[in-house]
């Protein structure tokens, strides 16, 4: 594990910034998250361990994009291209974030950070040079949709953050693409801030190539009346991780989280959520869902938590697993942590195969067993699918991608 | 009793058919031939073997053939798959159409109806041409075009179910129709749109096999035949005067006719 030799010894980066050094500093200790703690010992070793393999590498090779902008009426940025932001148009603005207070919030964030629950996002900084974290502050209406899309480059380790303000009263489309190289590692850590009465409609959309690996990291705050609807989807890594961090500062906040998984091979993907009312009348419905296939391993941990304050919490989180073989594996492990003595909070997990009379009675209607279950695994996707905001030239992308062998 | 509608060759022939699930005998030796143009009725009490035959027929996974035959148009179909069935024209209506969250009842029909229309070596049709025949078909069962965009009988109600169970036999155009339990739970409107589909849909090359319970379906379409069946086979064949018969007396007297044979 190259990196963490590096760590150690203090040689990551040259000329490091202040946040670099003081995640290094926190890392340097113990560079390695604990195997036996919760949030790592499902974490398959090897694979682990191939993420942090590569160089790091500060520079990317230019990637093509894998669909084209075809309509002006989108903002397209790749993180690590080094453009100054500044839209200013009649009713909104698109500018980024002065340096300082992007080193205020971030410094904030690590001021939180437990070595062992937000390791993804230690090392994520310990990682990122100035050019590969781009800060944004959004505000204003009648936005139009945004992309962003982080890529690795192949046999390297590649680090990029993003932090979005969202200034009050502001709605956004935004849609997250992050894409593995063969033979690559991509850290990937986004903050979003959302302001009273902001809304964020976010898609997250990761799929790599062979030997692709991932860490993303993903931490929302969101103060009251704001709403975060997030729809993601992880396949094709040979190791995935997603975390995600939600807080809803003061509560009254709105949040629906729409995730999905798919394994192949022997890849494994996890899916790990934190959510945390820190006020009373929050609201959550989460659904993850994971479907594995040959000798894969999906992964879902999920934990609510709500204390005292948190009155009349309204929280829903399931976990629903589709089995496709024999040889294949889930954990799944939703919870809820309930102080509060007035919510209402319900979770639940279920682990099923294909429906075999779902099947039969497509094949009674002339529709071959391949046919009948690519139908109903498209019909799995949808609900998730259908909450990324994604438009049709992009979702037949999806598409291709998601039936591909 | 034998068939008198010997004119042309059975489409369905069922000799002395035994299947089990898991190891259990269900169906103990079925004879059962059905000509173009019949109509047969099928009785008997709940777990008799009435749905089971059914469902061996359309080539259910989870059922195996331990003796006997299947013959559909003079060839055996013992080993064919489902599909395979469906497209050379075996159609099951069943009991509980099954529900398909995010399919579209459009496009699984359109997919369906092009299978059936592959085999028989006619054009393929697009999303255009399959709404103009839809709509034609949705007259039948009168139902409204927007259960099309509705996701497979997701949301329907019992009734809406067994119409649509009706407009998918309508486009497919079998030739032979098992319905199973089609009537039941259906008020008497639902009931005589869906039997006047049946009608409309059935000629003098077609064969209908109806499983039922009630007289009430068999007003409104009148079998050629009824059988009763008991243990797994067929134990008696009459006309449609025994479905009267059955209304009257019940069953009762399956359970000696099961004990002295």
């Amino acid at each position: 594990m190259k990196i963490i030799e590096k760590i150690k010894t203090n040689k990551l980066a040259k000329n490091q910034t202040e946040i670099q050094k003081i995640c290094l500093h926190k890392l340097q200790s113990s560079p390695l998250p604990n195997p036996k703690s919760e949030l790592w010992r499902l974490s398959n070793k090897s694979k682990f361990s191939s993420f942090l393999d590569y160089s790091v590498s500060e520079k990317d090779l230019k990637s093509d994009l894998p669909y084209p902008k075809n309509s002006q009426n989108i903002i397209r940025l790749v993180i690590g291209e080094n453009y100054k932001i500044n839209l200013k148009e009649e009713n909104y603005s698109i500018q980024q974030l002065n340096e300082d207070k992007l080193d205020k919030f971030i410094k904030e964030q690590i001021s939180c950070f437990d070595q062992n629950e937000n390791w993804c996002n230690l090392l994520n900084l310990s990682l990122s040079c100035k050019n590969n974290i781009l800060g944004l502050k959004i505000n204003g209406s009648k936005i139009p949709p945004i992309e962003i899309f982080s890529h690795a480059s192949n046999n390297s380790l590649n680090a990029k953050t993003l932090v979005i303000f969202l200034e009050k009263n502001c709605n956004i489309e935004l849609l997250q693409v992050n894409l593995g190289k063969e033979n690559s590692s991509l850290s990937q850590s986004t903050f979003f801030f959302l302001e009273e009465n902001s809304s964020l409609n976010h898609g997250v959309v990761s799929y790599g190539e062979n030997g692709s690996n991932l860490l993303n990291s993903l931490n929302v705050i969101q103060q009251k009346n704001s709403e975060y609807n997030l729809g993601s989807l992880h396949f094709k890594f040979n190791y995935a991780r997603f975390e995600i961090n939600i807080k809803q500062s003061e509560g009254n906040a709105k949040t629906n989280i729409k995730g999905m998984q798919i394994t192949k091979k022997d890849e494994q993907i996890s899916t790990y959520t934190k959510i945390d009312f820190n006020g009373p009348n929050g609201f959550l419905d989460q659904i993850n869902k994971s479907l594995a296939d040959d000798k894969s391993h999906a992964i879902f941990e999920g934990s609510i938590k709500v204390p005292k304050i948190a009155q009349k919490t309204d929280a829903s989180q399931l976990s629903r697993n589709l089995l496709l073989s024999n040889l294949a594996q889930i954990d799944t492990k939703p919870q809820l942590e309930i102080i509060a003595d007035d919510v209402k909070c319900k979770h639940g997990a279920t682990i099923s195969q294909l429906n075999e009379e779902e099947l039969f009675y497509m094949r009674t209607r002339g529709i071959t067993l391949a046919e009948a279950s690519k139908l109903q695994l498209s019909s799995y996707f949808q609900e998730i699918i259908s909450f990324i905001p994604v438009s049709k030239d992009r979702w037949n992308l999806l598409d291709k991608l998601l039936n591909e062998n | 009793m034998q068939s008198k509608m010997k004119e042309s060759d059975p489409i369905l022939e069922v000799k002395n058919l035994f299947a089990s699930t898991d190891n259990l005998p269900i169906l103990k030796g079925v004879s059962l031939t059905v000509y173009p143009g019949e109509i047969h009725a099928i009785m008997g009490r709940n777990g008799c073997g009435k749905s089971t035959l059914s469902k061996i027929i359309a080539g259910h996974p989870s059922y195996k053939i331990t003796n006997g035959d299947i013959k559909f148009s003079g060839e055996n179909i013992n080993s064919l798959e489902p599909e395979e069935r469906s497209q050379s024209g075996i159609f099951l209506g069943f009991q509980y159409p099954i529900e398909i969250p995010g399919v579209s009842n459009l496009e699984f029909l359109r997919v369906s109806t092009n299978a059936r229309r592959k085999f028989l070596n006619k054009e393929e049709l697009d999303t255009f041409d399959f709404e103009e025949l839809v709509k034609e078909k949705l007259e039948l069962v009168k139902m409204d075009k927007a259960f099309l965009s509705r996701s497979v009988n997701q949301g329907f109600s019992g009734g809406e179910k067994k119409r649509n169970e009706i407009l998918q036999m309508a486009l497919l155009e079998p030739k032979i129709a098992i319905l199973d339990e089609t009537d039941s739970g259906l008020d008497i409107d639902a009931l005589r749109i869906v039997a006047s589909g049946i009608k409309k849909i059935s000629n003098s090359q077609t064969g209908i096999i109806l499983i039922t319970h009630y007289q009430r379906l068999l007003d409104e379409i009148e079998p050629n035949y009824v059988h009763v069946m008991a243990e797994g086979k067929i134990i008696k064949t009459g006309r449609s005067d025994l479905a009267l018969e059955l209304e009257k007396n019940g069953y009762e007297w399956t359970d000696n006719f099961v004990k002295k044979t």
